[in-house]
């Protein structure tokens, strides 16, 4: 067990030259303060804008094992990401629009309200 | 410390902090100053990789094209009647934030375990040519999933155009 854990220590060398598990390890905490932001925040531009770092969190994981394995495939992805995190804020931001012209507010709670 | 090392050390921190911004501020103009920081990080962070033509595009689109959607958005809403910036409930808050944590724990876990998969693979050196082969990569083996994004992007902007002129939108017919 603790041999285990010593070998696990070792491969994961945060402090030295950087690696693979760097370029993850950013990656991770910035998609997870982006799921943060989704679940805390109720302005819903915010909300949108968490989205977004989530999809960039994801592209820094995209570019990172795309080097490592030396293939382009990744950057090919991170291509698709990006217009689809383009399409997906035009379509977000107009609904937020509709949404503030008749609410006169941007909260999260008038969502329940966009039927009809 | 090598220069490598200090420069992803900075960018990581920059890109960290203000994408804690853009969550934490409770000013969304603030917040999308913070994304527009974070977007410029993420950006070098893929130079540093070696991936200048996504870097570029990267600046362009999402640090020019969205933020500028955003923060045009911004300015059409009034924010002075903005009062409860973070959602309620002491005890949900806490499970969510818990939920987050769980999840970093996660993703930390299974890249440490992605280890092996660094050792022995030598980066990329050159990237000579990179965008050229980039290019006839996206036109080959993922021409599909090239014409489907045109198809989607078709679809949304007749979306977007039919959500402002349905009932209630901003070019409502009267």
């Amino acid at each position: 067990m603790r041999a285990a854990r010593v070998v696990r220590m070792q491969n994961v060398d945060l402090f030295g030259p950087i690696g693979l598990n760097h370029y993850l390890i950013l990656s991770a905490l910035l998609f997870v303060t982006g799921v943060a932001g989704v679940l805390l925040r109720r302005n819903i531009i915010v909300l949108l804008m968490s989205i977004e770092l989530m999809l960039n969190a994801v592209n820094i994981s995209f570019i990172a094992f795309g080097k490592y394995m030396n293939k382009l495939d990744g950057q090919v992805l991170v291509f698709f990401v990006m217009t689809i995190a383009a399409a997906e804020a035009a379509v977000g931001l107009a609904i937020a629009v509709n949404i503030f012209k008749r609410y006169k507010e941007v909260n999260i709670r008038f969502f329940e309200h966009l039927k009809g | 410390m090598t220069a490598d090392t200090f420069l992803f050390w900075l960018l990581a921190i920059l890109t960290l902090v203000s994408g804690l911004g853009v969550v934490l501020v409770a000013n969304p103009i603030y917040s999308a100053l913070c994304l527009a920081m974070t977007m410029v990080g993420v950006s070098a962070i893929f130079a540093t990789l070696g991936a200048l033509f996504i870097a570029g595009v990267q600046m362009i689109v999402y640090a020019g094209a969205v933020m500028v959607l955003f923060v045009m958005v911004l300015m059409l809403f009034d924010l002075r009647t903005e009062i409860a910036t973070f959602s309620r409930g002491r005890f949900s808050g806490a499970v969510k934030i818990a939920v987050v944590g769980l999840l970093a724990g996660l993703l930390a876990g299974v890249f440490a375990m992605t280890t092996a998969l660094s050792d022995g693979i030598a980066p990329s050196a050159d990237q000579a040519d990179a965008t050229k082969s980039l290019g006839a990569l996206l036109f080959t083996k993922y021409v599909f999933g090239f014409e489907a994004l045109g198809i989607l992007l078709l679809v949304i902007a007749i979306g977007v155009v039919g959500l402002a002129r349905s009932k209630g939108g901003t070019h409502a017919k009267r």
